[in-house]
């Protein structure tokens, strides 16, 4: 399925994994921005990833929890960033040119490189 | 399709098949009822068959694992809910079996319970941190066959084959006093939560895209579900009967795994118990790590991480930060000092609870055309699927009411 096509926008992006240029998971459709006006069109502007994503979707105590745990990041995914949509939204650039690995470095620097087969 | 692969494949869901919870309901079941709970054995293999299979499938066709479409299905509230109790119902699963082969170690070597709890989880870590996913699998699946010694003790005991045949039928005992009766009823739900415990889906449709499973693999899939855990469910139903023939008569309660272990040593002397403790070490540390890594899975996909142990542990950080995290929590628990039998008993209980929350989007996203194309769930599966979520469901109602009216099976 091509980004452009008639497709249930809505529902069939939310919550799908996304995958990078390189094969690697870098998060989820946590929401979805649009732009418009009364009486123009509609536009899916970008994808939403991050905690901070989750507002709006979660009751205001949940919202508070996700906050003190994950923090409120969000991460914009330009629409032409997306190549394809299936069981997972494929990007056509590597996660860190759009941002989206910061969380997964972090964790790297932490963990030993070495003694794995 | 590789014959060996398959042949390895299907030794090692055998030798895996068989977890602490199991060990224990299967060896106190024999001995309170004799062979009347056999067919709730049989009914929970069954389910798992119809679920792993299904569970695999989705793998093997959407090419994603049960947990990165879970959330698409389900949206993020319901998802949330369903990672939260799963993630607390493996995770005293993975405590329950740290506890139970500190036991089994402890009875091999003598050592003191917690230093044992404190090396096997550090021995665990280095193992999945060191070896690739399949070397993983296979080293304890394999090794757990040596539990083959509790099928051969059955044979060797000459049992009445005609009432171990008769426990297949569905059935309640007559003349049971109602606490009897509630009691049956307790440890035929047990039995089905041990059975059809939540992580076994999860690490079984993850183990599929670590193995890189696609459409050529779905006959192995259901070859290695269907033979693996038939042939695995034997193993339990052997340590079932075996109690039923020896312990039953003589009034003994085998409340430890160490008891049980001793059905081999009756007809094989010193090198049956041995043979028994080394597999009951393999099988319950094989499931220990099952569900530590089934917790990992179920986060990392949940959140779009980069997971799997076919990457290196620093090519996947955040998957490898929460397997660890795991087990030291499942660790810290231990270090309470809380009786693992009683964690066994807790992990059975919780895990009966969240079984409907985890296969019903599994039924979901098995029977949705749009995931699953032409591999979608056919009438066969479709039915057994229902069935068994219906089954669950009625088993997880009763399951609070039978664990507070019996005292967790003591009445």
């Amino acid at each position: 399925m091509k980004p452009e096509g008639r497709i249930k926008l809505v529902s069939q992006l939310l919550d799908l994994p996304l995958l990078d240029s390189e094969g690697r998971f870098c998060g989820v459709v946590d929401d979805l921005e649009f732009t418009g006006a009364a009486g123009k069109p509609l536009l899916l502007k970008a994808l939403l990833v991050g905690p901070g994503a989750y507002k709006g979707r979660m009751p205001a105590w949940a919202m508070w929890l996700v906050r003190v745990l994950a923090g409120d990041r969000i991460t914009r995914v330009p629409l032409a960033r997306i190549t394809s949509i299936g069981s997972v939204v494929h990007l056509d650039c590597p996660a860190r040119e759009l941002g989206l690995d910061k969380s997964e470095r972090a964790a790297e620097r932490i963990i030993p490189h070495g003694g794995a087969l | 399709m590789n014959p060996l692969e398959l042949t390895l494949g299907i030794m090692t869901s055998v030798g895996g098949f068989v977890d602490i919870s199991e060990l224990v309901f299967a060896a106190r079941a024999g001995s309170t009822f004799a062979f009347a709970l056999i067919w709730v054995f049989v009914l929970g293999t069954i389910g798992i068959i119809v679920f792993g299979e299904m569970s695999g499938r989705v793998a093997a066709t959407a090419k994603q694992p049960v947990f990165n479409l879970m959330r698409h299905r389900l949206g993020l509230k319901l998802g949330l809910v369903t990672l939260a109790a799963s993630l607390i119902s493996n995770l005293i699963t993975c405590a329950a079996e740290i506890g139970g082969v500190s036991l089994v170690l402890n009875y091999l070597v003598g050592w003191p319970y917690m230093l044992n709890a404190v090396l096997m989880v550090i021995a665990m870590i280095a193992t999945i941190w060191v070896l690739p996913f399949k070397w993983i699998e296979r080293i304890y699946g394999l090794l757990g066959l040596f539990m083959i010694v509790f099928a051969a003790a059955l044979v060797a005991m000459h049992p009445p084959w005609g009432k171990i045949a008769g426990g297949l039928v569905p059935q309640i005992p007559p003349g049971l006093s109602t606490k009897e009766l509630l009691t049956f009823a307790y440890f035929a739900v047990a039995i089905l939560s041990a059975v059809l415990f939540p992580y076994e889906v999860y690490f079984y449709s993850s183990g599929g895209i670590e193995e890189e499973w696609g459409r050529k693999d779905l006959l192995t899939n259901r070859l290695t579900c269907i033979v693996g855990f038939g042939l695995g469910s034997l193993l339990a139903i052997s340590i079932l009967a075996n109690s039923a023939i020896q312990f039953g008569p003589a009034n003994v309660d085998p409340a430890i795994p160490g008891t049980a272990a001793l059905q081999a040593a009756i007809p094989f002397g010193k090198w049956g118990l041995i043979l028994a403790l080394l597999g009951m070490f393999f099988a319950v540390a094989g499931a220990a790590v099952e569900t530590c890594l089934s917790n990992a899975y179920c986060v990392s996909q949940f959140f779009g991480w980069a997971w799997g142990r076919h990457k290196k542990p620093w090519e996947a950080p955040r998957f490898t930060i929460a397997w660890i995290t795991m087990f030291v929590l499942a660790l810290a628990i231990i270090l309470t000092g809380v009786d693992p039998m009683q964690l066994v008993e807790f992990a059975v209980l919780f895990s009966i609870l969240v079984l409907p929350l985890t296969y019903l989007p599994l039924l979901l996203l098995a029977g949705d055309k749009s995931y699953m194309r032409e591999q979608v769930n056919g009438p066969i599966a479709k039915s057994l699927g229902w069935l068994f979520f219906a089954i669950i469901t009625v088993a997880a109602v009763a399951a609070l009411p039978l664990f507070f009216l019996t005292s967790g099976g003591q009445a």
